[in-house]
């Protein structure tokens, strides 16, 4: 598996932001990133240039519109035609993401705790959700130095408390990238899992966030697969480990962590320290340990599977001074 | 003139579209739109401070509600916010979300302002929709014009 730097939430002067999409794929580029998604508001006119823009930088840039409605922010992403956000309801979004995923896209919620009308009418989630497995993903980690945010805590929350309620949906960091303005504070990024490397990179990404092969971080790449003590087989993110026949075998699991701190080198920073490992499921922690950063290494962490409908890999430490998440991986199912 | 509109809106019209349609009867080179609203800025600090506690009780949570208005002023000035987008008989063509009060926009065989899609100016049914995110002051007053340029293949 190839993991595939990515920023999936820009804008251009096409909408609201202060950059051309050259401008932005330059930027993305020296930030160590390979894939951008542009996603201006209600509009995907600044991609005409897309293709010379790919050229010149080595970027894959994934067609994309951020539906501004006045009931929440919906990012889409991979469509081959326009679909009309002006139809949008509070009882109706359903319906939108119907057409989004006909027409071969996919849709997450836009940083859905970020304060509504009239600061931002529409950048607080109101939309009725009847059903959260038909949504792709959640943007949990919104703007930068995401983590320690009260509303990307909240966005969070809600994605562990769908995980918990037994739906599939992935999570993922969004810059929400309007301008290049220098920053200080810690960049997001959503490493895609590609399988084919062969195949064009805006294809393969695409499938990856459709089928939740996520890992978001600050840093240092963090990964997780799932060997079954039933099959004896690996799964990775995004999978899901088949139940086995005899309850009492499938109930030893072992997580299989991995961590490369030499990812985008130099382009992040963090302080000298030995850092927390946890792996989450419906029950809550159900493994930890302390680690040091060392580059390429994997970690083996026996789980007791027994009633896990899910599980995912958090590494926490110290980041500018504050205890935080640093990085999560998605979901790995058990059916 | 394919439209000459003026018209007021209040904070009943936040979070609708103004649909406002025209008919093309000849083909043309270019499609301009202007398009203003006044005021941008709700002054009156008092009454932004009042909507802002509203917002805040109904979007943050209770334990950080204290916090966030401690720090109301970083929401403010609260700004008007209505957006322009275009269709023509075959569909969508495009939108300027965006926060200027005044925008100059064309939209031609060849090209089109940021925001809108370039492309043939062309007989048939044709709108602009004025989507009004937000009017925080107790009034504020619009004004849409559309007109054509030339005709076709000469701009």
């Amino acid at each position: 598996m190839k993991w595939v730097a990515s920023e999936l939430h820009t804008h251009t002067a096409h909408s609201d932001g202060k950059q051309t999409l050259p401008e932005l794929a330059r930027g993305a580029k020296k930030l160590g990133y390979d894939c951008i998604a542009l996603t201006d508001h209600n509009t995907m006119s600044g991609l005409a240039d897309k293709e010379a823009v790919e050229r010149e930088t080595g970027l894959a840039i994934l067609p994309g519109m951020e539906w501004t409605t006045f009931y929440g922010h919906m990012v889409t992403v991979g469509l081959r035609a326009f679909v009309d956000w002006r139809q949008a309801e509070p009882d109706n979004i359903r319906a939108g993401l119907t057409e989004i995923h006909r027409h071969g896209g996919v849709a997450g919620l836009a940083h859905p705790f970020r304060i509504g009308s009239p600061a931002c009418t529409g950048c607080y989630w109101e939309f009725e959700v009847e059903d959260w497995n038909e949504f792709d993903y959640i943007e949990v980690w919104s703007t930068t130095f995401a983590p320690i945010r009260p509303d990307n805590r909240r966005a969070y929350a809600l994605w562990t408390d769908r995980l918990n309620a037994g739906d599939r949906i992935a999570a993922t960091s969004g810059r929400d990238w309007h301008e290049q303005k220098a920053t200080d504070d810690p960049l997001s990024v959503t490493y895609l899992g590609i399988e084919d490397e062969q195949a064009p990179l805006a294809e393969q990404a695409l499938l990856a966030l459709r089928a939740g092969r996520v890992a978001v971080t600050l840093g240092p790449l963090l990964t997780l697969e799932i060997r079954s003590g039933a099959t004896g087989r690996t799964y990775g993110i995004g999978a899901v480990v088949p139940a086995a026949a005899d309850e009492g075998v499938s109930a030893s699991c072992t997580a299989l962590v991995s961590l490369q701190f030499s990812v985008r080198e130099g382009l992040w920073e963090l302080p000298p320290q030995s850092y927390r490992l946890a792996i989450w499921s419906n029950k809550g922690v159900v493994a930890e340990r302390r680690i040091e950063a060392t580059d390429d290494a994997t970690y083996s962490l026996d789980i007791d599977a027994g009633d896990t409908t899910w599980t995912r890999a958090e590494l926490w430490g110290v980041v500018k001074g504050i205890y935080t998440l640093i990085a999560f991986t998605n979901a790995i199912y058990f059916a | 003139m394919l439209l000459d509109i003026e018209k007021h809106v209040t904070p009943e019209h936040s979070r609708s579209h103004l649909r406002f349609p025209f008919r093309l009867e000849r083909p043309a080179a270019k499609l301009n739109i202007r398009f203003s609203y006044t005021p941008k800025v709700l002054e009156e600090d008092a009454v932004a401070r009042r909507l802002m506690e509203i917002s805040i009780e109904r979007y943050i949570e209770p334990e950080r509600q204290k916090a966030a208005l401690e720090n109301l002023e970083r929401y403010l000035p609260l700004q008007n916010l209505i957006t322009v987008s275009v269709d023509d008989a075959d569909g969508y063509r495009g939108a300027c979300h965006r926060h200027d009060p005044a925008q100059q926009l064309y939209l031609s065989e060849n090209g089109a302002s940021p925001g809108l899609i370039g492309g043939r100016i062309g007989v048939g049914d044709w709108a602009v929709t004025l989507s009004v995110h937000s009017v925080v002051t107790e009034s504020c007053a619009c004004r849409l014009e559309v007109w054509v340029s030339g005709e076709e293949g000469f701009e």
